[in-house]
Parts: structure tokens; sequence; C-alpha cells
């Protein structure tokens, strides 16, 4: 499924959820969202995007934290699935974005024989699901902003839009609006 | 006499520490253990230090109050997550850092282990605060490097150098 329609149609149905963005998420998703719960974790660490959106899930549960991140991203820390497996709260929705490469570098392809479905319930994440088609996805969506989880959603897609060029807003200020937003004492 | 792991809990609890996210070395087994034991505190065992401090990141941008305890070695493994994830963004981390190599260097003990040799110069080549906990006299040191990371919002460190006392 093309990316960016995947993003319009959780744009579509989002709404006081956190979306934690990294890589060239962050390039595509404020082209349907300009949510002050948005979050963009662009190098911010590598491979820890959901990492960072474990630690948000957990400290604020009444709320769910949706982490929009990359296959090769996961393969950088691919220990984090095992900690979501021990320590992933109900409010934790991670959309993996399946294009197997490294796009933002070139799209660099690395081994086709990894199963990302299989690594995750090998991991102990108990809800793991692998959605192919759009359609299906927006079916799926509200369920998935509702059922407690957490959830890993394996997303294959591909891209035939033309990236917006990379924007490197301070960091700082991008952590002291999400905390704005929250209401966090003292942002 | 090293520093008492549950004196050091009772000050982090003091200071406000709602969780902690650790790795645990073997000069923190009973530190850790003691945060496991203590109820006020919710313990985060990651796999991998950078992965910690960046749960670390996300718990406290949530409001909450993580301190991280990781190994020397950790932290240089979590090189760009604390760069990303704690500096750069201006994000108060409190690290305690194990000082793994520091007993057998004090002791002139060959070879010495380079994790010792490097640790003191990487702190200062990031520019991190940090003082040292050897005993229960030094437990202050807690409370200085959490003010320090407060005022200069920017992570800070407490290092340990010889193994907890239960």
């Amino acid at each position: 499924m093309e990316r960016l329609d995947l993003f319009r149609g959780l744009a579509a149905r989002r709404s006081d959820e956190i979306v934690v963005t990294t890589m060239t998420a962050t390039l595509q998703w404020p082209l349907v969202s300009t949510h002050p719960l948005d979050f963009d974790f662009l190098a911010f660490g590598m491979g820890h995007a959901s990492d960072f959106g474990l630690g948000l899930a957990l400290a604020r549960p009444e709320r769910k934290v949706i982490v929009l991140k990359g296959d090769g991203g996961l393969l950088m820390s691919l220990g984090s699935l095992v900690t979501i497996g021990r320590h992933g709260p109900p409010n934790l929705l991670v959309l993996l974005l399946e294009n197997r490469g490294y796009e933002m570098t070139g799209g660099q392809p690395f081994s086709s024989k990894v199963d990302f479905v299989l690594l995750a319930r090998g991991a102990g994440i108990e809800k793991v699901e692998r959605i192919e088609q759009l359609s299906s996805f927006e079916l799926e969506l509200p369920r998935l902003l509702s059922e407690p989880g957490p959830h890993f959603v394996v997303l294959p897609v591909t891209n035939s839009e033309p990236l917006p060029p990379v924007a490197h807003t301070d960091h700082t200020s991008r952590v002291r609006n999400l905390r704005r937003a929250l209401g966090v004492d003292g942002a | 006499m090293s520093a008492s792991a549950t004196r050091t809990v009772s000050v982090l609890k003091g200071l406000g520490f709602t969780d902690a996210v650790s790795i645990p070395d073997g000069e923190s087994r009973y530190l850790y253990q003691a945060l496991v034991d203590d109820s006020d505190i919710e313990v985060y065992l990651p796999t991998r230090e950078g992965e910690g401090i960046a749960i670390a990141a996300g718990l406290w941008v949530g409001g909450r109050r993580p301190v991280v305890v990781l190994q020397n070695t950790g932290l240089m493994e979590a090189g760009d997550a604390l760069r990303g994830c704690g500096i750069g963004p201006s994000i108060p981390l409190l690290l305690l850092v194990g000082w793994r190599g520091y007993p057998g260097a004090m002791s002139g003990a060959l070879p010495v282990d380079s994790a010792f040799t490097y640790t003191e110069p990487l702190l200062q080549a990031w520019a991190l605060p940090h003082r040292m906990l050897m005993n229960n006299d030094d437990l202050g040191v807690i409370d200085e490097m959490t003010a320090m990371a407060g005022a200069t919002s920017r992570p800070a460190v407490v290092v340990y150098g010889h193994p907890f006392s239960p």
C-alpha cells in the first residue's frame, strides 16, 4: 500500500492519540497532520523511536501512543521487541512500515528473509498482525485504536511520492511542545 | 564500605524519582534488587543501554521522573541515544553509572580495564557533570547531580566505583 495513503487513513481516524514518527515518516506525516500531539523523533537516536514511544505510553496510560517507524530502524534496536513484550502497556501501538530497505539513505535493501511478524511474536508480543491492504488497515484501525494492546502491526508499504526535504527543527522545542500539549508541569 | 542499595533507593524516592530503567551490572545487583523490591518505583529492564535511555526520555517527556542505572560500558554503547534523547533535546536525565575497572585500577592490577580508562574522558568530552559515589558518605551527590540536571536541562551522572552493599 502507498505510505501516504496509509497516513491519510490514519490521520482521518486519529483523535487524541500521540503519534511518534521517525525517518521518512517524519517527512510525509506532516503532509496529512499538524496535530499538537505529533512528535517528530528524527535525529533523537537511531532505531529508538519505539523505545521512546514505550516510555511515553508507560507515562501516559490514559492515552494511546502510536509509533510510525520503519523496518530498517527496527533492525537497529531489535531487542526493543523483547522489552515491549515484557513491559509494553495496553496503550502502545507500533505500526511498522515495512519497505525492506534503508529508504532515507537511498533505498539500500537488507535481507529479504526477515520475518518481522515472527520476530515480534518470538519476542513475546502477543498482539502481532500483518495487514497487506489499505482497505483492511482502515477497517481494522478503529479496533487497533480502542482495543488494549500492546499491538505490533506490520504494514508493507511503497512510496511513489517525492519526499519533502528534511527540516531539522529544534529538538528542545519539540520536547517542550509535546510536554505542553500533554499538560506536563513545568513545560 | 560501599554505598548501601536501600539507602540509595531511599534517597532517590526522597528526590521524587518514580521509575528506574536499568541494565544491572555486577556492582549494581543489590541496587537493582532494592529498586525492584520497592513498590514506589517502577523498574524497567531494557535489552541495551541506548534503548533504556530512549525509554527514560519518553517517561520524562510524559511527566514521570526516571533514573537510568547502567555500567560505563553501557554508557559507551548508548552514545547516540544519550546525544539524541538527553543532551540534544535538553532532557535532564539522572544517570547512575557503574565504573567497571575502578577497583582493579586502584589496586594497581594490570592490565588496566579500558572501560576504566575511558570513562572520565568520555564524560568530559560530553561535558556531562559527574560526581563519585563511593560510600554512604557520598549519597548527597545524588541530590547534587539531580539538581544539576534540572538546573542545566542536561543529563548529569553519578559514578559508583564499588559494588553496592545491600
